[in-house]
């Protein structure tokens, strides 16, 4: 039985279009990403699968229960948060944890402090959710969702605000539920952010599906991946590009050459390069194979990706 | 992590068990609140504050009902808090309890974690509405049992002069007191049924805190004017005074009956309404009140102002609640009553029963023959038998200057000239309440 199978979504804000006729498939137990740039439609979405929104059209059906307008049964096996995570800021993390247990029932109230330790907020837990960081708010997200021992978890963007150290303890959390059977939803809007840790994705754009399937049916189809290369000669190692079929080199704006070329192709350059005497002083990866389908799919260029592009994006946004 | 066993849990919670996990948690949120703690203790300390500055001055708060009784009978400083609480206390409470109950999960954007947990919408919106009751209904009572024993054990249990001119004994005034405040118990919950719809409706704490206040004041204002009887009735804020009848000499029970129905219709009416917006709203984001800029507000005013102006001129529909008749008819044997409990407070002797011969008239000053205002004069014309005088009567003259409401009660004031000072001094040198001073009086306007 899948965990999600939502079939023909609608959803529309007075004139705008927010979702049009879009499919989600996720199976039990799997995590699934859900792509797309800023205002694609994913957190919508995730507003329709708890049903704090009523689709114009189109059903849901979570574990196999049907989702009937707005809550007229509890949500079972599902938890999650969509946008940032929010709770009551004159309550300390803990005593948050403790109401959202009581509105659980059964066990939940034995799990809090376990789950304050998963998430790694026991320290803190004593303190005022108003004095957290956006990170320690994401953490108290997770850890609000996983009091209720979730079969599916559904998490918007959870990886936003955190620093990388953050966002890798968060991907490895998502691996440790997963082996757990518990599936995930993740959204995000940076391919990158959950690229490793999802068997399967949906890609969005401007409110419709464009594509959906596994991760490797993906990486089937990814483009080359996009480097930054700098070397010793970079005349030389543009002339040397153009006799390798694959690569694309050109000068980067920001000095250095701006290469495209697959894993293999990029193995037979990077010997030629040593052959023709230049010397490879630095190999950027700028955009991954992945990275680059998403960029195709939702016709976003890379220097769009949003605020925390890193220096390296602009090499490849000016091409 | 055992999701498992978690999910067993989860699928057990009823729709009944949900409305009482979320009441639990309601609870512990207000009670955990500056504003209800606060609240709470003005509830309990305020009667006792009250009771305590009465005892150290002479004056008495004389507008009110039973005001001038204030220093005679611990029953009478309760009613005083009652009356005060039903002007002002009880919508105040109610919007504060009640007001920010829902837009506070607007303000903190919290409704999406609370939706997304084992528990309905209707569990949510049930168990919310339980809080705030059950604390409305608190307050309720921490200020009847606080007003009642202040009163009782800083005044006394003296028994208290009702509203008929008569002394009710001390169980028959500690029953009815009781029974007043038990009354205000549905108006109670019907103001706290709109300030949750406030608080639904408007999403914003401030509104949803000060809107029942503000529907209070405008039904005291539609209780000014006009004269008839409909919209009067309609009116939940005068439910807080439906207690009023049950201290006349003849008790009578209809308009606490309609309050009643009122009172339920309100809060039915109020809660459905609530109900409905909550269950088909979208949870997406910023409020469509936010984003509608000054659009919504500006409507919302020239609604209320136009039902405002519907009811105001509405209040002089149906038959007249006040008339001289009405007025004459109760004021008549209260002041009979009251003459006799001043000779006996006086020392003398009035064989039981003893009815003075009074011819009274009522009339309005402003020309006007019927409808609430503190322009009408009642003239009592005691008529003392003569023996061998010209005349058979000596007949003694009493104006009263009579501030009368709506729901036909009514303050009446005489001039010192003609019944002496407020305090008068009886046998064995003891000041007392002069009862003829101030007159306070209700009769049935149905």
């Amino acid at each position: 039985m899948a965990a999600v199978d939502a079939r023909g979504l609608v959803k529309r804000f007075e004139t705008t279009v927010a979702l049009d006729e879009v499919d989600l498939l996720v199976e039990e137990g799997e995590v699934h990403g859900l792509l797309g740039p800023n205002g694609a439609g994913k957190t919508t979405l995730l507003r329709l699968l708890f049903g704090l929104i009523m689709p114009d059209a189109g059903t849901i059906a979570l574990f196999g229960k049907r989702v009937e307008g707005p809550g007229p049964l509890p949500l079972d096996d599902v938890a999650g948060f969509v946008e940032d995570p929010t709770f009551y800021p004159y309550l300390s993390g803990r005593a948050n944890l403790e109401l959202l247990a009581e509105l659980d029932g059964g066990a939940a109230a034995k799990r809090v402090g376990a789950v304050l330790d998963q998430v790694g907020l026991a320290d803190r837990s004593g303190d005022r959710v108003s004095g957290y960081s956006t990170g320690m708010r994401q953490r108290l997200g997770i850890a609000s969702a996983l009091l209720r021992a979730p079969k599916l978890l559904l998490l918007d963007e959870p990886t936003s605000g955190l620093d990388p150290a953050g966002a890798r303890e968060i991907r490895a959390l998502v691996r440790e539920l997963c082996a757990e059977g518990v599936g995930v939803l993740l959204s995000s809007h940076q391919i990158g952010e959950i690229e490793d840790v999802c068997d399967g994705f949906t890609v969005l754009r401007r409110g419709k599906m464009v594509w959906h399937g596994t991760a490797a049916e993906l990486r089937e189809q990814a483009p080359s991946s996009a480097y930054l290369l700098m070397t010793s000669d970079d005349q030389r190692a543009l002339r040397v590009a153009a006799t390798h079929a694959g690569a694309v080199a050109m000068p980067a704006p920001n000095g250095g050459l701006s290469l495209t070329i697959d894993d293999e192709g990029l193995d037979a350059y990077m010997l030629a390069l040593g052959h023709a005497d230049v010397a490879v002083r630095r190999l950027e990866l700028v955009v991954s194979p992945l990275e680059s389908m998403f960029f195709a799919l939702t016709g976003e260029r890379a220097g769009e990706r949003g605020a925390d592009a890193d220096a390296a994006d602009s090499v490849v946004a000016t091409r | 992590m055992s999701a498992m066993a978690a999910t067993g849990e989860v699928a057990v919670g009823g729709e009944t068990r949900g409305v009482w996990r979320v009441y639990r948690t309601e609870r512990r949120k207000l009670a955990s609140q500056l504003a209800t703690r606060v609240l709470a203790l003005l509830c309990l300390l305020g009667p006792v504050a009250f009771a305590a500055i009465l005892q150290a001055q002479s004056a008495s708060p004389a507008d009110t009902l039973f005001g001038v009784w204030a220093h005679s009978s611990g029953f009478a400083v309760s009613l005083v808090v009652l009356g005060f609480a039903a002007q002002w206390g009880f919508p105040v409470i109610a919007g504060v309890l009640a007001g920010d109950i829902f837009s506070s999960e607007d303000r903190y954007g919290t409704w999406k974690m609370v939706l997304t947990r084992s528990c309905s919408r209707i569990d949510v919106f049930a168990g919310k509405v339980l809080a705030a009751a059950t604390f409305s209904l608190v307050m309720v009572v921490l200020a009847a049992l606080s007003s009642l024993l202040a009163g009782v054990l800083l005044v006394g249990d003296q028994p208290l002069v009702g509203l008929g001119g008569t002394l009710l004994s001390t169980g028959k005034s500690l029953w009815l007191v009781l029974l007043s405040w038990l009354i205000c118990a549905l108006p109670m919950l019907a103001f706290t049924s709109l300030a949750v719809l406030f608080s639904i409706v408007t999403r914003n704490g401030i509104i949803g805190v000060l809107g029942p206040s503000l529907v209070a004041l405008v039904m005291q204002l539609l209780a000014l004017v006009g004269t008839g009887t409909w919209v009067h009735l309609l009116l939940v804020g005068a439910a807080f005074n439906s207690w009023n009848g049950l201290f006349a000499a003849h008790p009578f029970y209809g308009p606490f009956v309609v309050s009643m129905i009122v009172s339920v219709l309100w809060t039915a009416g109020c809660l459905t309404a609530s109900w409905l917006i909550l269950r088909r709203r979208d949870f997406a984001g910023t409020p469509v009140a936010r984003r509608a800029g000054w659009a919504m507000p500006v409507r919302v005013v020239i609604v209320s102002v136009a039902v405002i102006a519907f009811l105001a001129v509405a209040a002089s529909w149906g038959p007249p609640a006040v008339t001289p008749a009405r007025l004459k008819a109760d004021i008549t044997p209260v002041f009979n009553n009251l003459t006799l409990l001043q000779q006996r407070e006086l020392g003398r002797t009035v064989p039981p029963g003893y009815k003075l011969q009074i011819l009274s008239n009522c009339n309005r000053r402003s020309g006007g023959n019927t409808g609430p205002g503190d322009d009408w004069v009642c003239t009592m014309n005691v008529l003392v038998p003569q023996q061998g005088g010209a005349l058979p009567f000596q007949v003694t003259p009493v104006s009263y200057d009579v501030s009368v409401k709506s729901n036909g009660c009514y303050k009446a004031d005489a001039p010192p000239s003609f019944v002496g000072q407020q305090m008068m001094r009886v046998p064995h040198g003891r000041s007392v309440v002069n009862p003829l001073f101030t007159i306070y009086g209700c009769f049935n306007t149905l």
